[in-house]
């Protein structure tokens, strides 16, 4: 099903209404090493890096949203966006056959309606999407379905770490609808696979905080402008996601 | 969820179909959730002996739950037990389906292994709720665990229907332990769900992932549809 309209409407957090206890999320979350990432993957657009300064004024122009929040999604969109060119490449190589292709391009079409629901969440917010160099993973049917299995497993770990750092209600409710696709992907390409790969590994899918996936997001080489940042910028080791 | 009866290929009849994809979630689904609150769930708890009383301080501190403290607020004991009993059903199904020993190939091995999660997830719900944790309900799967047909069609539901209603709890969890918890689970239910999908399917139809955006569903819509199936005594 060509389902590209978000089932879950996000578009309305531009009027989401600020309670008072949402003024402090800002201060509990610890920004350094995301915003050292941010900026070292060009993420971090001049704007919002002025507004992270101005605590207050963050709040207001991020369509009501909290400086964590929107860290956050623009932490998913660019997961999002990495995995929607992933797939766009790897449907135009047209290397894939049988159930991979309809899995790549099912999917394709997910992470794609990822990508608009979070830039329309986000508005003037929303980061750009970087460069990516799939390093050719796109090409053959084996490379291509062990880089998505490790995208979805990375993806379904993302958004489970951030479920308890997200302060406002909808952009949960928008989150939370997001990730159990990310898992059923996960399971449908293991399945694919068949046997050596279980669609269902655990009974308690592991989470991973922002640090561990950037990480193992820098440790790809798919986005240039990630690869080339001072090692150990991207993980500094601050437990800053546990909260 | 309107009750079908059909005919698996092996000639024998197949118990109404538990589908809920087809529940309504405009209008008429406000005025049923309306009219089920405070009756079905209510009714449900009691039959299913899920109310009990709610003096006992919060569980021992397991694992995952460990800033439970101060005690587990009254609507995230209501949710966990409300899990719980979700979890007990899916347990008790893919048990009796393993036992039954009808399954053959993949199903087989999914049935398996999904039971050992059903369990586990039985067991740390239990182990967070402590005394406050309601007991196992009597199910009777209604001969689905009979054919593998019919297995794989009722895990299907039940495994989407255990996705959607995590999905709707997550947001109204109060201790974040709980929702870490919740979450962890919910993917788990969501690789269950897109699993069995690709064996009945092949990736065709049903596909594993229908959607780019999964539905929640509300506990009222859940329990409903729990009821209708008749697999709780």
């Amino acid at each position: 099903m060509d389902n590209i309209t978000p089932s879950v409407d996000v578009s309305h957090l531009a009027a989401f209404d600020l309670d008072g206890a949402l003024g402090e999320a800002a201060d509990r979350i610890n920004h350094g090493t995301r915003k050292s990432f941010l900026r070292n993957a060009g993420i971090l657009g001049g704007g919002m890096a002025l507004l992270s300064l101005l605590p207050g004024v963050a709040r207001a122009a991020g369509g009501g949203l909290p400086k964590g929040d929107i860290d956050i999604l623009n932490y998913a969109l660019t997961l999002e966006y990495l995995e929607s060119s992933f797939y766009a490449e790897a449907n135009r190589q047209g290397a894939l056959s049988g159930e991979l292709a309809r899995f790549a391009k099912a999917v394709g079409q997910h992470e794609d309606a990822h990508v608009q629901a979070l830039k329309q969440t986000l508005g003037g917010k929303a980061t750009k999407k970087p460069r990516f160099d799939f390093q050719g993973t796109t090409a053959g049917k084996d490379t291509f379905a062990k880089t998505a299995m490790v995208l979805e497993d990375t993806g379904v770990k993302a958004y489970q770490g951030q479920a308890t750092n997200i302060r406002t209600p909808a952009v949960l409710k928008a989150a939370i609808s997001i990730h159990p696709v990310e898992a059923r992907h996960a399971a449908w390409i293991a399945s694919i696979m068949g046997s050596g790969s279980s669609p269902a590994p655990d009974a308690f899918n592991p989470a991973a905080d922002m640090e561990t996936v950037l990480a193992a997001v820098k440790s790809t080489g798919f986005v240039p402008a990630l690869a080339s940042a001072p090692a150990g910028d991207a993980v500094s080791g601050q437990p800053a996601m546990t909260g | 969820m309107t009750p079908q009866t059909s005919t698996d290929p092996d000639g024998r009849a197949t118990p109404p179909d538990p589908t809920i994809d087809r529940f309504d979630r405009g209008e008429a689904a406000a005025e049923a959730t309306a009219a089920l609150r405070g009756t079905t769930r209510g009714e449900l708890f009691r039959r299913a002996g899920l109310l009990v009383g709610g003096g006992a301080i919060a569980a021992g501190v397991p694992l995952a739950i460990a800033d439970a403290q101060g005690g587990l607020s009254k609507r995230d004991v209501e949710i966990l037990n409300y899990a719980l009993t979700l979890e007990y059903l899916e347990a008790a199904f893919y048990a009796e389906a393993v036992d039954r020993g009808k399954l053959h190939g993949e199903a087989q091995r999914f049935a398996s292994v999904v039971a050992q999660h059903e369990a586990a997830h039985v067991q740390a719900l239990k182990k967070v709720l402590g005394g406050k944790a309601v007991k196992a309900p009597k199910f009777d799967f209604q001969g689905t665990t009979g054919s593998q047909k019919s297995f794989l069609a009722t895990a299907q539901v039940l495994e989407d229907t255990g996705v959607s209603a995590y999905q709707g709890q997550a947001p109204r969890i109060k201790s974040d332990a709980v929702l870490a918890s919740a979450g962890s689970i919910l993917a788990v239910e969501a690789r269950h769900a897109a699993w069995v999908r690709d064996i009945i399917g092949g990736g065709g139809d049903p596909v594993p992932a229908p959607s780019a955006f999964n539905e929640p569903k509300t506990m009222d819509q859940v329990l409903a549809a729990v009821k209708k199936t008749g697999f709780l005594q």
